[in-house]
């Protein structure tokens, strides 16, 4: 083999290693969508939610929580139609969470993990202008706390706006993640002891940010604490 | 010391009366009489009484000997090689050093601990299933180990936000009851609520 055909070869290997090496975009999440439907999902719905899925990935929207959704349906035994409606349902929800992100000032692309924690605070029954309120303040991925916290307020029939200030001033005083849903557990816990709701509120108001934590589990049952067998594939999610 | 007057002898012996003798040597022998009456009275204290004494008591007990041995003050003669000591000391300081570890699995950054608790009085199998398992069942069984109906299971999850339900006798599908936080599952029914925060804050 002379120096020019070696050099050749040398060149179409190199080639061949780095094509073989580049990762092909999308066709990956794609086949790994449909690997962890089938079996799970009735086989006739799965073309049509790959193809929701594939699309709402587009638009970059957070997958795994449409492909937990889908395997849901199928591990309750739900009829594919109805699957395919959670999910186009679900794609609604988190297509209007990001509208809401953005609107609120944050720079697309928005997070996976701060789409869902809005979806979820709307779920639980936020409105959206108190979802706005939060967003706004909080400019960082410490909303999926605050959001929470203050669902849990409006759970227990706080009003919204109060329990918002409560949460915000929380978060003013240096206070963050699960110190924030502290704050709410406080509050329902002076409701329980026969305070009013703004009696509750503004109780907590006055300990911030030195509210008591809530109880943590004992360390036995640290000895027990066991991984589930299959674990969840997906991005982080809130808090 | 004064000599006694012969006829003291001879009255303390008894050879002569008392009243024969002068006042003043019938006081003395009213004086020896007395004291040889108070003798009497007082107990033996002979050395040789007193070891016949304490070789007839009984033996001590093992009890009584080992108060004794430990109330009695001990000499004690300590040893120490300067070496042995510094390696000895440098492990007492590791030891007080290096905190202890806890057992258990070891929890990541974004870990933490879940705790199920739920009533099924009846129930032949109870699971825990939701967002973190891929809904799948058996992956997480609950226990009740003293059969009073209260199921019970700790698992390590990601710290974050999960659904989940409880599947009874493997068909019946419910909500926690003690969640406190729910969602619509989209298929007509509430998934419980899981917010896990992280173990190491």
């Amino acid at each position: 083999m002379n120096r020019r055909a070696r050099t050749r070869c040398g060149a179409a290997l190199l080639l061949g290693l780095v094509t073989g090496l580049m990762p092909v975009p999308r066709a990956l999440p794609a086949q790994s969508v449909r690997a962890r439907l089938e079996g799970r999902v009735p086989a006739t719905s799965i073309p049509v939610i790959d193809s929701l899925i594939r699309e709402a990935g587009r638009e970059g929207l957070p997958t795994d929580l449409l492909v937990q959704k889908a395997i849901e349906g199928g591990a309750k035994h739900v009829s594919g139609e109805r699957i395919v409606k959670a999910v186009e349902l679900n794609i609604d929800q988190l297509r209007r969470a990001q509208a809401l992100l953005v609107s609120a000032g944050d720079t697309p692309p928005v997070t996976p993990s701060e789409v869902a924690a809005v979806v979820w605070a709307r779920k639980r029954g936020l409105d959206s202008m108190t979802v706005t309120q939060i967003v706004s303040a909080i400019p960082d991925e410490r909303r999926g706390a605050a959001l929470h916290a203050v669902a849990d307020l409006v759970a227990h029939h706080f009003p919204a706006d109060s329990a918002a200030d409560l949460i915000l001033a929380a978060v003013r005083q240096g206070m963050h993640g699960g110190r924030l849903l502290d704050v709410s557990y406080a509050a329902v816990q002076e409701l329980q002891r026969g305070h009013s709701h703004s009696e509750a509120l503004a109780m907590v108001q006055h300990q911030l940010p030195n509210v008591p934590a809530q109880p943590t589990p004992p360390k036995s049952s640290l000895e027990r604490a066991r991984r589930p067998l299959a674990a969840s594939h997906g991005e982080p999610a809130t808090p | 010391m004064n000599p006694i007057d012969p006829r003291v002898h001879q009255a303390l012996d008894g050879e002569i009366s008392p009243d024969s003798l002068p006042p003043e040597l019938r006081r003395q022998v009213e004086r020896l009489e007395g004291a040889a009456a108070l003798l009497a009275r007082v107990p033996e204290l002979g050395v040789e009484r007193r070891v016949m004494a304490s070789i007839s008591r009984p033996a001590p007990t093992r009890v009584r000997r080992l108060t004794r041995w430990l109330v009695t003050p001990h000499s004690l003669v300590l040893r120490v090689r300067p070496l042995w000591s510094v390696a000895l000391a440098a492990v007492a300081v590791l030891f007080a050093i290096i905190p202890v570890r806890e057992t258990g699995p070891r929890l990541g950054q974004e870990e933490g601990i879940a705790q199920f608790v739920a009533r099924f009085p009846g129930a032949q199998s109870v699971a825990v299933v939701g967002s973190f398992n891929d809904w799948a069942e058996g992956s997480i069984p609950m226990e009740d180990q003293d059969h009073d109906g209260v199921w019970r299971a700790s698992v390590v999850l990601p710290a974050g936000t999960h659904e989940y339900m409880f599947v009874v006798d493997g068909e019946r599908w419910v909500a926690d009851p003690l969640a406190g936080r729910y969602v619509e599952d989209d298929f007509g029914r509430e998934n419980s609520l899981l917010i896990v925060r992280p173990a190491h804050r």
